[in-house]
Formats: structure tokens, sequence, C-alpha cells
């Protein structure tokens, strides 16, 4: 276990190094700097290369990267380039929003899915088809169903038909009431894709269990079907449903820039999608990190947490 | 069809059963009306072919089907109670209470994530209503009782801390621990290694003893039935075709699918060379209606009558009943399909072979080392194969016995240079050719039976097209099989003929050794017959030698001419098969033999037998002195300090133990 963690945590810091130094330089490839995107059309030869001077661009490219480094480990993130305010401020202010919908969503997709996909894999297993086909059918439609689109069918139905979250407005943590009333329809829209997906991966990790020796080994003491599904049945397929909800956090990601997007919201995602269409290299190198940061450790967690359900498991 | 007397103490009555499986394709009448009582204290065993519906049958009787299974029809009386007739919770108090079960697979019966005490305990408060400590208590007991060493500690460990005996033993626990009426056990040692299998089934005989209980026991060794069982009975299709008691029906089988049964197992008493009795063609489809007896494609002496009615179970001599319409089976009509060996040309073709070696075996090691990810951790070396020295004859075959983890497979793959030795040489006049031990799943399912015989000549660049076409003809007529079989995929073909097919692509490049591991293990036991049959006549035919690696002890013995014991990586004994069989040298071997249970009750019930304890110790610790000493009865000072090298005691037998000089 110890050998383990060491490996993952080395592996972790080489993952983070990695993605920091390509972003880096993948954004130091691309025509144009941040220099003439603040400049725009205002500039000319010398100012510019002046406002390059002060920006910090004129160094040899290694000096910026070590210059970079340096302020990622001490969480001096600089400025945003076009509007000078603090980009750990920004971050800060950001954070639990996104976070907020994302482990939200994380949290109700599971607590439908796996209860969903369990009663599916009993109804199959037993050989009652019609249930099982039923929700099965439904979580493929919605997984075929794209987050923007769901997003304003939903804005279209909750907020501008019945009226019952808020489609607009400030987001503030001072009043949770409303905070969270602002962020349940990111949140559901989020979820549906997830839903969709879960209780699949449960439906067909629990029917693949129903019918291991050790189910029936469970049966032949006398175990109630209900006490064989929960006591032996979710504890054994819990593994592959932790390892696709690690792994999903990584399209959920992705679904907080869209949903944020539509409705507004401040979060990370809004913030990814300002810096990238103002060109603003620092604020962009910086999320990126961020969202690798994230998705690494969501990974290492991912693993102990499977040390913890299978004893068997072994590093 | 109530044949037998009502009597108090029967502890399980089952009356005209019958279990479908409804599938999409059809019903499959897994069971077609099976009656008999069982009474305290008794063991009966179940045998009969895969697919004869005794597992079916034996779930039945709680109603622990898979889906679509289901009892339709008939009475089954436990404790006074028609399990047919109960709710899904009055089941589940007499599964567990008043029944026992134990299942084949010890690897996979138990739940993996979840440690053995809590699985054990909680059946014992509910089924016995008493408090958590108490039934702690019993759980320690119970497993200290089937021979958990220190068991106070290891009702704490998960199963995969343990080896297969070792968790079967957990089972036998968790199935025993509410004192049941009635155990069923479902092929209970057929996952274990002989000398595991032996100490399972004393162990279930002595507490079936001791606690007064029934027991259902289901198996296709005839040999342990006549080591275990008081009562027989013989399923075919869904039915019982014979039933009395385990002496009567070895001595005086009345069936002919009971006599055929009897006569497939080689004989290690006499001497061998007759061939091997062969069942022809394949149960019939449970799904197919069954009109007249179902075995009479497959019978000698079947008659007109046969194909028109079938017979019941009729009283022969006492509590012996046969469903015949001959009162003796086959010994009152024509005999069995007597296959006896082909005398074509081959005697006189084949001059006997001149003496030599095709294959040698010099100091052969195989050790793997497992490196630690923590740089400070010492690497743990596994020695699979410790300094083995082995020689084959032209024309011969040597038999490598052993149980799992003694590096008999790890030598197979070195053979075939699928594993570089770490010391040693291994000299092959000729080339090496495996035949594996799976059939199932060791042919590409998306190949054609053609392209499967053809591939080792295509690989190697061997012919044209038309001479490897030509070839692959001539390969699949020698094991047996029809050309037409050449069009066919893996899927559509039995057990039997793919392992035939197996064969065939081994003989593809013209081998001088073929390596056959574990080559009948998969198979049924009349199957397994033919596959010996068959190799047998190879050897004869071919003069090809084989290596045959197996822990069915007696095939090894019919099929072998040298016999190579090992144990823990090193050859303990060496010599002709007859000889090693009837005087074992070493402790191991003899306890090896001592293990194998021999289809006589007879014998069985006066054998003296001295069955090794433990299990084999880890390869990765490093002993000083006899590997064996952990285990050895005859255990003494000498053999914990300094190692017996293996050395010849006479001029063709060889052994590795300080007691034999």
């Amino acid at each position: 276990m110890l050998a383990y963690s060491l490996k993952r945590i080395l592996q972790l810091i080489v993952t983070t190094l990695g993605v920091v130094t390509l972003v880096f330089f993948t954004l130091r490839l691309i025509p144009g700097d941040a220099a003439s995107a603040m400049a725009g059309d205002t500039l000319s030869g010398e100012a510019l290369q002046r406002l390059r001077e002060q920006m910090g661009l004129s160094r040899p490219l290694g000096e910026q990267y070590f210059s970079y480094l340096r302020g990622l480990l001490s969480f001096k993130l600089g400025e945003t380039i076009t509007t000078g305010l603090s980009i750990s401020s920004l971050l800060l202010s950001a954070i639990p929003i996104t976070l907020t919908i994302a482990l939200a969503t994380i949290t109700l997709a599971l607590s439908i899915a796996v209860p969903l996909g369990t009663m599916a894999a009993f109804m199959a297993h037993k050989g009652y088809r019609t249930l099982d086909n039923l929700i099965t059918g439904a979580a493929m439609l919605a997984d075929l169903m794209p987050s923007f689109w769901t997003a304003l069918v939903f804005l279209l139905l909750f907020s501008l038909t019945l009226g019952i979250f808020p489609a607009s407005g400030t987001i503030s943590l001072e009043d949770p009431r409303a905070f969270l009333m602002r962020l349940a329809l990111p949140v559901l829209v989020l979820s549906v894709t997830q839903i969709a997906a879960m209780a699949r991966i449960t439906r067909t990790a629990v029917l693949e269990v129903l019918s291991e020796d050790y189910i029936r080994t469970a049966r032949s003491m006398g175990w109630s079907e209900l006490q064989v599904l929960f006591r032996h049945a979710l504890k054994n397929a819990a593994l592959p449903i932790v390892t696709i909800v690690g792994l999903s956090f990584g399209s959920l990601l992705n679904g907080t820039v869209i949903v944020e997007f539509i409705f507004t919201i401040p979060g990370i995602g809004s913030l990814l999608v300002y810096g990238i269409n103002s060109r603003d290299y620092q604020l962009v190198q910086t999320l990126i990190v961020f969202y690798a940061l994230i998705f690494v450790t969501v990974n290492f967690v991912t693993d102990l947490v499977y040390k913890k359900l299978d004893p068997r498991v072994q590093f | 069809m109530t044949f037998m007397p009502k009597i108090d103490d029967a502890v399980l009555q089952v009356r005209d059963m019958h279990t479908h499986f409804n599938t999409d394709t059809g019903v499959v009448k897994a069971v077609n009306g099976v009656s008999f009582d069982l009474r305290r204290g008794e063991r009966i065993a179940i045998v009969g072919e895969s697919g004869s519906g005794k597992s079916a049958m034996a779930m039945s009787l709680i109603r622990l089907l898979a889906f679509p299974g289901k009892v339709v029809s008939g009475e089954i009386r436990i404790a006074g109670k028609d399990i047919t007739r109960l709710t899904e919770r009055e089941l589940n108090g007499i599964r567990g209470k008043d029944v026992g079960t134990v299942f084949q697979d010890p690897m996979s019966s138990l739940d993996p994530v979840m440690r053995v005490g809590d699985q054990m305990i909680p059946p014992i408060m509910r089924h016995l209503e008493i408090g958590q400590k108490e039934a702690q208590a019993i759980a320690i007991e119970w497993l200290d009782k089937v021979g958990i060493p220190d068991a106070k500690q290891r009702i704490k460990a998960y199963p995969f801390e343990m080896s297969g005996g070792m968790r079967q033993r957990v089972m036998i626990a968790m199935a025993l621990s509410c004192n049941p009426r009635l155990i069923i056990a479902d092929e209970p040692t057929t996952a274990l290694d002989v000398t595991i299998q032996a100490q399972i089934v004393e162990l279930l005989k002595n507490l079936t003893a001791e606690t007064g209980a029934a027991m259902l026991f289901i198996t296709h060794d005839l040999g342990l039935v006549a080591r275990f069982a008081n009562k027989v009975g013989v399923m075919y299709a869904g039915r019982l075709v014979e039933f009395g008691p385990a002496t009567d029906i070895f001595a005086d089988p009345r069936h002919p699918y009971t006599q055929s049964l009897l006569r497939t197992i080689p004989d290690t008493t006499v001497a061998k060379r007759d061939r091997l009795l062969q069942i022809p063609g394949f149960p019939p489809d449970m799904k197919m209606p069954m009109v007249g007896c179902s075995f009479r494609e497959r019978c000698a002496a079947a008659h007109d009558y046969c194909k028109s009615s079938a017979p019941d179970l009729e009283f022969r001599t006492e509590n012996h009943y046969a469903a015949c319409w001959l009162p003796a089976g086959l010994d009152g009509g024509k005999t069995a399909e007597d296959d006896a060996p082909k005398e074509t040309a081959k005697s006189a073709s084949v001059a006997p072979p001149p003496r030599q070696d095709v294959l040698e075996i010099n100091d052969l090691h195989k050790h793997f080392v497992k490196k630690s990810m923590l740089p400070w951790a010492e690497p743990r070396t596994l020695r699979a194969v410790n300094g083995v020295s082995l020689r084959l004859n032209r024309g011969e075959t040597l038999g490598i016995v052993g149980e799992s983890g003694c590096g008999k497979s790890t030598v197979a793959r070195m053979l075939l240079g699928l594993e570089q030795p770490t010391a040693g040489q291994i000299y092959i006049a000729g080339a090496a050719q495996m035949v594996f031990q799976d059939p199932y799943s060791s042919f590409n399912p998306k190949m054609k039976v053609f392209n499967i015989i053809e591939e080792p000549l295509v690989v190697t660049r061997k012919g044209t097209r038309a001479e490897r076409a030509e070839k692959v003809r001539s390969l699949v007529t020698q094991v047996g099989l029809d050309q037409s079989y050449l069009d066919r995929y893996p899927s559509q073909l039995s057990g039997g003929q793919r392992q035939r097919i197996g064969v065939a692509r081994a003989l593809a490049l013209n081998p001088s050794v073929v390596v056959a591991d574990e080559p009948t293990s998969a198979l049924d036991v009349s199957v397994r017959a033919q596959i010996i049959n068959l190799l047998c006549d190879l050897k004869e035919q071919l003069g090809i030698s084989f290596v045959f690696i197996s822990h069915d002890l007696l095939t090894v013995r019919y099929i072998s001419d040298h016999i190579a014991v090992m144990y823990l990586g090193e050859v303990v004994e060496y010599g002709p098969a007859a000889h090693v069989f009837d005087d074992p040298a070493h402790p191991y071997t003899r306890a090896l033999l001592d293990a194998i249970p021999s289809p006589d009750p007879a014998r069985e019930a006066n054998r003296k037998i001295q069955l090794i304890s433990g299990e084999l110790p880890s390869p990765l610790s490093i002993q000083t002195g006899c590997a064996f000493a952990s285990r050895c009865p005859k255990v003494m000072a000498k053999c914990r300090e300094s190692k017996p090298p293996i050395k010849a005691f006479s001029k063709q037998r060889e052994a590795a133990c300080h007691l034999v000089d």
C-alpha cells in the first residue's frame, strides 16, 4: 500500500508537470501573443515591444517557463492580461461554484442511477424483462441527448414555462437558498447524462455479480433476495461503479463549461470561455493546469477507494 | 411411483420431480421424474455425465435454480414440509438451517469482499436465534472442526487469503454451522488436488457420521463414490436409471449405462493394455420430446421395444433398482461395443523402434523473480522448477504427475520454448508440439476446423496450398473424424471432437514429441476414454513420443511407460509406470496413490490409507532439507537437515528420499 501510494503520488506529480509544460509551450506556438492581443490595433512597433518587455514576454522562453513554474508552486498566479485582475482571487470565487455543481451532480446521479440500475439488473436476473427493457431504453435515450440541447429544453420548461427555477440572477454564497436555486438547473441538466451512464454500468455490474457462485452460496444459507442484493451483490458491483464515477468526472467538467455558459454562471467554465475569447494566455494556462490537477486527483482518490472496497487489489 | 417403503426417519423424500428450463429456443427438460428417499446418516452419490441433470436435480431440492429453471411438478419433502409449496420466505428458513449446501468451486463460492466471519456469523444468528457472541463462538468451533488452523484468527481473513482446500473447508463449516439434517454437496472436490480431495472426503464422511446428517453427493468420479457413498443413484437424461446400495451397484451393475461407465475407468490392479471401453454417441438433446428409452442410441443391447416405450425403475435385488427392459443389462444381451484395437497393418509396418532418446532434460531450472516497487525491498524468487532431469525414448510416453503448483506445467512450457529456462538444457530430437487442456478455449472460435489444423503449416510455410489441404485431410482422418468436420466451426463440435482437433493440430508438423498438458481433464469420463485410446493408437502407429501431464493418476498409469512424480519443482521419483504404481518408493508417491479412491467399495472399505496432512508449502520459501519434510509421515531429523538427491536404487528406478537406498 505504501509503495503503491508513493508510486501514484510520483506519477501524479509527473503528470501535472507534463500538463503544465505542454500547455505553456503549446500556447506560445500559436501566432500572436498576449501583448498583441491586448493591444489590438492601437499600438504599433515600438510601443508593442515596450508592452512586451513590461509583461515579461521578451525574456527567453526558458526563463519565462521557470518563473511561471515558481509562480504556480507558490500560488502566485499573476494577473489576467486583459483586465489585470488577480487570477488567484478569480479562481477562488469560481471554484466553489463549479465544484458545487459537479459534486451535486454526482451525488444526485448516484442516488438515482444506482437504485435504478440495481432494480433493472434484478428484474433481468429474475426474467422480468419488461421493466428492465424500459429502464435500459430510457437510459439509452437520455444518453443520446446532448447537454446543450437538454439545457435549452430545461430552461424553457422549468424557468420560462413553469417558473420553478430562475434562469438568471446573481450568485453569491451569502444567500444559500438563492445560490442553490440558481445552480439547480445546471445540476439537473448535467445529471441526465450521468444518470444514464451510471445506471447502465450499475445494471451490467450487478447483473454479472448476481450470476456469481457466491451469490448462490448466500441464497443457500437462507438470505432473502433483498439481503443478497444489498449485502453481497451491490458491494461487489461497487468496483466498476466507482471506476465509472471517477472517469465520468472528466466528461462532467466538460459539461460544466457548456451549462455555465448557457446559464451564465460565473464558474471555472465561464472563466475559461472568457479567457479563450480574449486570448488571455495567463488565465487559460492556469485554468487548464487546474482542470488537469482535478482530474489526476480524482483518479488517485478512485484508486484508493478501490483498495478500500476490494481487499484483493494488490499493488 | 413409490417404490420404497415410507420410513419415519426419512430426511428427504422426492416423488416424481420434474424440473424444466424455459429458454428462448425451447423447454429444456432437465429432470424428468426423479423419486428417491434419503434417511438419516445415509450418504447417497448421484453420478452421471455433464448434462445428465444431476446438478439441476440437486438444486431443485431447495429450489435454488437459476432463472429460467423451475420445478414444475412433483413433491419434495424435507423435514415433513413440501418444498414445492413453500413461499420464498419459508424457504429461506429452511435453506442453511435444515439443508446445508457445499458447492463445486471453492475459489468462486465465497464472497470475495467479505471476511469469512461476516459470511458465517449472520446466518447462524438468524437460524439458531442466538446473539452475535455465541454465533461467533459456534463459527470458530466449526472452523476448528473442519481443520482450519488458528481458527480464531482466520475467521477474520478474506477468502482470497486462503488456498482452495482451505476455502472448501470454510464452505463446509458454513454449510454445517446450523446443524442441517441434509447436506447437498455438488461436486465438492472436483476443483481440488487429489491429496486435498482425499482430506475433504474424509472430513465430510466423519462430520456426517458425527452429526447424523444425511448427505446427497454429486460427482462424476466413480472412485469417489466407492470411497464415500453407501447408496448410488445413476442419472441419465434427467432420470434415475439405476439406484441401490453402493456395493451392489459396483459389484453387479444392471443398467447398460452404469455397466459402460464402470468399464471406462482405467483399472490399476490388473495389467493394462486392453483398450478402454468408450461409450459411443452423445447424450440426447433435452429439448426434444423423448419417446422410448433415452439411452437406446448408445446402448449395445437396445431392442426394438426400447424405441417405443421407456422402462421404469424396477426392482432387481434387495433395494437395487434399474430402469432397463433387460434384467441384467448388457450382460444379458450382446456385449458393449467391442472396440478392439484395429489390427491393421500397423504392427507389421512399424518395426520395434530402436531405443534412443528423443528428449533429454538436464538439471532444468526455472525461477521467477518478482521485484518489489520499493527499491530497498528484497526481490522474491519463486522456484517453479528446481533441477529436473528426465529423458524419454522414442515411441514411449512419459507421465508427469504432481499436485498443482509442483511445476509440471512450467516444464511443459519450457519443452515448447514458451519459457526460457533459468539454467539447464533441453535436447529434443525433432520438434515438440502441444495438446492443450481446455478444448473449449484453445481454438479461435472464428476459424474453421480446416484452418485451425492448417495453421501450423501456414506459419512454417510448409508446402503448397494443395499439399497442405491434402495433409489436413489425412490428419483429420487420422484422429478419427470425418472430413466433413473440416468446414465446421469449433462451437459446432463436442468436447471430445474438439480435443481430437487439438491432437490433429499438434500432429501437423510431424513432431517427434507431443506434450499433452491435462488433455482429458475438461472431458466427461466416456469421452476421456476416447481421447486416451486415440493417443495410444497414435503412439503405436506413428512412433511419436508423448509427455503426458496430469493429476489423474489412473489415466497416467494407463497411458505411460515411465512416470516422473514431481513435488515443489523437483522430481522425487522416476521409474516404469507399473513399478511406481505397484511399489511406490517415495512417501509422497505413496501418499498420492493412497489419495486416489478406487472404483470398488469393497476394496475401499478395507483399504488402510495414510493421508498426508497439510498443503503444498509456498515455493517462495527456501528449504534446507527435503522439500516434502513438512508433510511426510515418515520424516526423520536427517530430512530437515539435508536434502536427499535423486539417485537410482534399482536398475530402472530413481527416488529422492533418505529412506530409499
